[in-house]
């Protein structure tokens, strides 16, 4: 009988003990989201310095390292860029021809609807496994949330997701809950214009993601670019965003999906925020 | 530091988008090293590590701590529960303890992110699962390796003694 009520006496004190601390950490944790964000700001303001070191030392080595890996296809990737290259060449003469007539005619040659935005510019530190990125501005620099984040080249990364006082998150376009619209810009024959067809971009995590819901009757191509044909209102229009790699077709389905490389790369240091492309919609 | 590494040099090595997790191999490795007995020191591993992987993730405070303040008991006693002959086997049951970890700790945070942050549930075990996985397991064998030849000075550990017979 003692020695049974000696055991239910260490089983109570061990729950009790057991709940103690689960309470005490619910408190800790509680306490914690209350001051979340100068937690997390504070964290960062410490971090900073040695963090923008590791990125660029994790950068210089990356891009030592590949070079001596991909030494092999260096040369096969050489060769298909001035094939491009020359392709390029011969979409900037078309496009300076249209360019020329429109003008003749009088009217406005081109909209260049992105020239306008008030950009802020922005250092790349830090990536989290679920495709964020962390850059050093933040509501302090008038980030806000839902701000699109591109590179100098207009390529499209992602979305402003969290803002903090000095920094802030970023989803790129490559998330497991990204979806954007697209237009594919269908590269035609020589001298003939490029059609337009719209999907939706859909990441796929691990910085990657797929074209869906491209009608089964339209026809793409490898190597049509993908860009931003805001007709969701999120993004202005025209940013880059990627290239088809593989066309994935099947016929009893009435939409196809394609492989997409992304031009978005996260060896880019420098970022700008488009802080005025909701104020210039509404 | 390490979870600094993690997130700025080693995310230009990713591998289809996995990155190594430092924090969580460290974690498993003082789970894996600690004396049986005492299961405090867990608790307080469970919440630096989970605090530092809250502070870089998008989720609230404290979800990586739960996370791995249950993990990291149950990977405990999963361990506690193996064959007796650990000193031998160390390197694979430590293999195992960080598996448990990396994936219940990885499906979990999925789970939580379905609920509470309006996302999509993607029970992602796919080839990319698995290839952050075995990139991770790479990871944590080299860490392991520098664990026990470096610092198993500092300890008077039973299973890094054993392990180093």
């Amino acid at each position: 009988m003692q020695v049974r009520n000696l055991s239910l006496n260490k089983k109570n004190s061990t729950f009790l003990k057991v709940f103690s601390w689960a309470i005490v950490l619910f408190l800790f944790v509680a306490v914690l989201n209350i001051f979340q964000s100068q937690i997390k700001n504070y964290f960062y303001i410490v971090s900073n310095p040695l963090e923008k070191n590791f990125w660029a030392a994790g950068e210089a080595v990356s891009g030592f390292t590949n070079s001596i890996l991909r030494s092999g296809s260096l040369a096969k990737e050489n060769e298909s860029l001035n094939l491009q290259n020359q392709k390029l060449l011969a979409d900037i003469t078309f496009l300076q021809e249209k360019e020329t007539f429109f003008a003749s005619q009088g009217e406005a040659a081109l909209t260049y609807e992105n020239s306008n935005f008030s950009l802020v510019m922005a250092g790349m530190m830090g990536l989290d496994g679920a495709d964020l990125i962390s850059i050093d501005k933040g509501s302090e620099d008038g980030v806000k949330e839902g701000m699109s984040v591109v590179n100098q080249q207009n390529v499209l990364f992602g979305k402003v997701f969290k803002v903090y006082k000095n920094f802030s998150q970023v989803m790129l376009i490559s998330a497991e809950n990204s979806i954007i619209n697209v237009k594919i810009r269908a590269q035609g024959q020589e001298g003939e214009a490029a059609s337009e067809i719209y999907g939706v971009l859909k990441g796929a995590g691990g910085l990657e993601a797929y074209l869906d819901l491209v009608p089964i009757d339209e026809e793409i191509k490898n190597g049509d670019v993908l860009i931003t044909s805001a007709l969701e209102g999120s993004f202005p229009k025209n940013l880059l965003v990627g290239t088809i790699t593989e066309i994935i077709r099947n016929d009893q389905e009435p939409h196809q999906k394609a492989k997409v490389g992304l031009l978005l790369n996260i060896a880019s240091s420098n970022l700008f925020v488009i802080t005025n492309y909701k104020d210039k919609t509404n | 530091m390490l979870a600094l590494l993690q997130n700025s040099f080693f995310a230009h090595f990713n591998l289809w988008g996995a990155m190594p997790s430092l924090v969580l191999i460290f974690f498993a490795l003082l789970v894996f090293f600690e004396k049986n007995n005492i299961n405090f020191s867990i608790f307080f591993y469970a919440l630096a590590a989970g605090l530092l992987l809250d502070l870089y993730s998008s989720s609230q405070l404290g979800i990586s701590m739960i996370l791995l303040i249950l993990f990291g008991f149950f990977a405990k006693k999963f361990q506690q529960l193996m064959l007796e002959s650990r000193g031998k086997y160390a390197f694979v049951q430590f293999l195992a303890i960080f598996f448990i970890l990396f994936f219940s700790y990885n499906i979990s945070l999925q789970i939580y992110f379905f609920i509470f942050k309006e996302g999509f549930l993607f029970l992602s075990l796919n080839s990319r699962f698995a290839g952050a996985l075995i990139y991770n397991l790479v990871f944590s064998s080299l860490f392991f390796w520098a664990y026990t030849r470096f610092f198993s000075g500092l300890s008077d550990n039973r299973q890094l003694s054993l392990f180093k017979k």
